[in-house]
């Protein structure tokens, strides 16, 4: 089956498997991420598209850039689907839009939500994306396959989420970007959940490529409760109206999608009223923050976090270019968990 | 007797003010000797080499005297409109208005280089968790914390959705600290499908038709809330004469742009130059004294043109600038190492194409908005950028890089591949901090270098 990669929550799966194509979660390549697990690039990795390599080029975004090489590196997919939600994925499709390895799709995702015109905008961008599938040989849904999947794929996010307590938080996190590609994938196994102080972990993207970050925190003592990233459970569509579904799916899909949280709307006021119910439904003793360096949204966010926060913070950011970054993060992670025992 | 046009010091300004002076010049009430600018604590002049000219004289006291501005319209009872982000829509829709000035707060990012650093405002941005990894228009953030540069507006605007994450970030953080903001929806602009209805936008970008009508409808939203914060009605008659006076101004720097630009000897320095173009965005809070402003340039340029003065050596190596300098000294450094400004992109060409007369307002303003250069690809903006170059018979272009705005971590490379690619220019990127004192020799060799290269020899000083 022909694959679409994408990598925001932005973008519904069911749109894509109802197109006849197979999700693809993007993953990113293993350097560069997590305060660099791996070392530096290799002499013999290929040119981005025509261009210098980007990674390591101040001011760019680590994950924008590990997204440009892995779009730009030998694609089995058929297609690629980006969006808006933050200027520096936006100009990393732009820039990839110049030299394409496949055809990319930039979807629109407004920033403001409160108006019936850009739920619209949102709307009419899905349509758009459909006849950009068409295009690629997928075909447009009928409303009751378009209502099944979603269906489908509602209960294999129920499913996961039931057996979260179960999972420990990297399984977890591995089930979440499952469920973002396959409504029948399996659930993880059950694991050891793991032991010690409830946290929170709050912010961008935590590629799988850096998952370790899930046992630094376990070693450490702690526990997580709430994976809000961007590729959490924060972002999982806030539960499609299924009885909607029969009737409009497209658009019960599109409110479903477009009430999603995220730091990128204005206002944000959403981001904290989840964080604010999350927090305190779960127990949480302490919100750790991780955000990509040039991730000025995340970025801005965390001073506010501070002050609004009922539990103690942890800022960590993510560069790509130093070497002593995981030691430091892990160090960091410690003395957090250390202070609140 | 007339004084040939060249670029000065302050020290020397002071001389020449006296002599302006002697010579009957006379000042609007904002005039005034350059060096009280200094002791009020824009130091930065001291560093700059300016204009000679009464016009420039009077550019610069305008310039400087904004803040007084917004205080005095503060005390007379008019209402402040901050304006973030769209750069040249919002403003135009403000000054129909009566009794309503409205400006850019984030023009505060110039306030640590014209004051060298001697704000505080980076400081106090640092203190609220905006470092320097954000763009220096986290400036904006400490200025409204001190609240001591330019009084807090009534109501503040921001367009968000396809602008730089920075500006949408520290806004956001403005609302947290109890500023009431108006956020509205610029989509990214994507290019029209086939068969889609299409609309061609000032300056040549094209849009479909869909996108220009929703942001109409976003500007129709923030007219309902500057009538009801205003308490006026904003008709389209009202925008209708609001545009063409927005109009008159882009017209001027139109011409001002041709005169500057191509004419050699260079008659006015990128500087000035640069401050001119500015204006266009919300008229330094005066819109009918900045067409003051501009005229009196306007009539210098063409003196100095039709004299054959310039204010640096013919056949300078023409340089096409891109971006705008958070250190205002760098405009400088390249005419000290050979090269002169012979076109510019600083961010806000659709604040200077014309506003179009012949389409309902909004419909014209929205056209406008959709085609400012960051709302969209940066391949369109490269686009624009070469066909500019080429007009004005560039030899090389510096693309500007401003530390840590959003924008700049990749455009550079889209606009570097298309400028050699299409017109087989030398390129360089440079960035520009706040203060570049630091950086000045290495600044100074790469632009020497690109001089020399484009020239075929070295630099003419």
């Amino acid at each position: 089956m022909n694959t679409v990669a994408y990598c925001n929550p932005f973008v519904p799966v069911e749109w894509l498997g109802a197109h006849g194509f197979q999700p693809r979660w993007l993953r990113l390549p293993r350097r560069g991420l997590a305060g660099s697990l791996a070392g530096p690039p290799s002499a013999e990795e290929p040119t981005v598209g025509g261009y210098r390599h980007v990674e390591g080029r101040r001011g760019v975004c680590p994950l924008a850039a590990a997204s440009v090489a892995a779009i730009s590196s030998a694609s089995v997919d058929s297609a690629v689907v980006l969006t808006t939600c933050c200027d520096q994925m936006r100009y990393a499709a732009s820039l990839l839009e110049q030299r394409p390895r496949v055809p990319l799709f930039t979807l629109n995702v407004p920033s403001t939500w409160q108006t019936p015109a850009a739920r619209g905008l949102y709307l009419a961008e899905l349509q758009r994306l459909s006849r950009f599938l068409v295009s690629l040989g997928g075909r447009p849904p009928a409303d009751d396959e378009l209502a099944s999947v979603i269906g489908r794929f509602e209960r294999a996010r129920a499913a996961l989420l039931a057996a979260r307590s179960g999972l420990s938080a990297r399984d977890f996190a591995a089930g979440l970007l499952a469920v973002r590609e396959n409504a029948d994938c399996a659930l993880p196994r059950q694991s050891e959940p793991d032991a010690g102080l409830p946290l929170a972990l709050v912010g961008g993207p935590v590629p799988e490529s850096d998952d370790a970050l899930f046992d630094w925190i376990q070693h450490a003592g702690g526990r997580i409760v709430l994976d809000a990233t961007e590729w959490g459970e924060r972002t999982l569509p806030q539960g499609v109206d299924v009885s909607r579904t029969q009737r409009e799916p497209l658009a019960a899909l599109a409110d479903a999608y477009f009430a999603i949280p995220d730091v990128f709307r204005r206002p944000n006021t959403a981001l904290y009223e989840y964080l604010g119910r999350e927090l305190a439904a779960r127990k949480v003793h302490g919100l750790v923050v991780r955000r990509f360096l040039w991730c000025d949204l995340w970025h801005a966010e965390v001073a506010e976090l501070k002050a609004w926060s009922p539990v103690p913070v942890l800022d960590l950011d993510a560069a790509d270019s130093e070497a002593s970054s995981a030691g430091r993060t892990r160090g960091r992670i410690e003395a957090f968990l250390e202070m609140l025992r | 007797m007339s004084v040939p046009a060249r670029r000065i010091t302050l020290d020397e300004w002071d001389q020449r003010y006296a002599e302006l002076l002697a010579a009957g010049l006379t000042e609007p009430w904002y005039g005034g000797p350059l060096r009280r600018h200094v002791e009020a604590g824009d130091r930065r002049l001291q560093k700059l080499h300016l204009d000679n000219s009464a016009a420039a004289l009077r550019l610069w006291n305008f310039l400087l005297t904004e803040e007084q501005r917004l205080r005095q319209a503060r005390e007379q009872g008019w209402r402040i409109l901050g304006t973030l982000k769209d750069l040249g829509t919002i403003p135009v829709m403000a000054y129909a208005l009566e009794r309503v000035v409205a400006f850019y707060p984030d023009g505060a990012w110039w306030l640590p280089c014209m004051m060298e650093n001697q704000t505080g405002l980076l400081e106090l941005a640092d203190q609220e968790g905006v470092d320097e990894s954000f763009c220096p228009v986290r400036a904006m953030l400490g200025a409204f914390v001190c609240q001591t540069h330019f009084p807090i507006p009534d109501l503040l605007t921001c367009s968000v959705g396809a602008t730089c994450d920075d500006v949408s970030a520290i806004a956001q953080r403005l609302v947290r600290l109890g500023h009431p903001m108006l956020w509205w929806e610029i989509p990214h602009r994507r290019h029209p499908e086939a068969g889609e209805e299409a609309i061609r936008l000032p300056g040549g970008f094209r849009a479909p038709a869909c996108q220009v009508a929703f942001v109409r409808g976003e500007l129709e939203r923030i007219r309902t809330a500057l009538e009801e914060w205003a308490g006026q009605r904003l008709s389209d008659d009202r925008l209708r004469a609001g545009i063409r006076r927005a109009n008159q101004v882009r017209a001027q720097l139109r011409e001002l742009r041709r005169l500057g630009y191509t004419a050699d000897p260079c008659p006015l320095p990128a500087l000035e130059m640069l401050v001119a173009e500015m204006l266009a965005l919300h008229f330094c809070s005066d819109q009918a004294e900045a067409r003051g402003v501009l005229e009196e340039l306007l009539v210098e340029v063409r003196r100095r043109v039709a004299a054959g003065q310039g204010v640096l050596p013919a056949q300078s190596v023409r340089v096409y600038w891109v971006n705008p300098v958070a250190d205002l000294r760098v405009m400088n450094l390249l005419e000290e190492v050979g090269g002169r400004v012979c076109g510019s992109e600083y961010l806000f060409c659709h604040a200077l194409d014309p506003i179009p007369e012949d389409a309902a307002p909004l419909e014209a303003l929205a056209r406008c908005a959709l085609a400012d250069p960051l709302v969209g690809s940066p391949a369109d903006r490269a686009a624009r950028i070469c066909r500019e170059a080429h007009e004005s018979a560039a030899q090389a272009v510096v693309v500007s890089r401003i530390p840590g705005a959003s924008h700049c971590g990749l455009e550079g490379l889209v606009i570097a591949d298309a400028v050699r690619t299409r017109l087989d220019l030398p390129v360089v990127e440079i960035e520009v901090p706040p203060i570049t004192d630091a950086l000045e020799p290495s600044l100074r060799t790469r632009l020497e270098a690109l001089v020399e290269t484009a020239g075929g020899g070295p630099g003419v000083g």
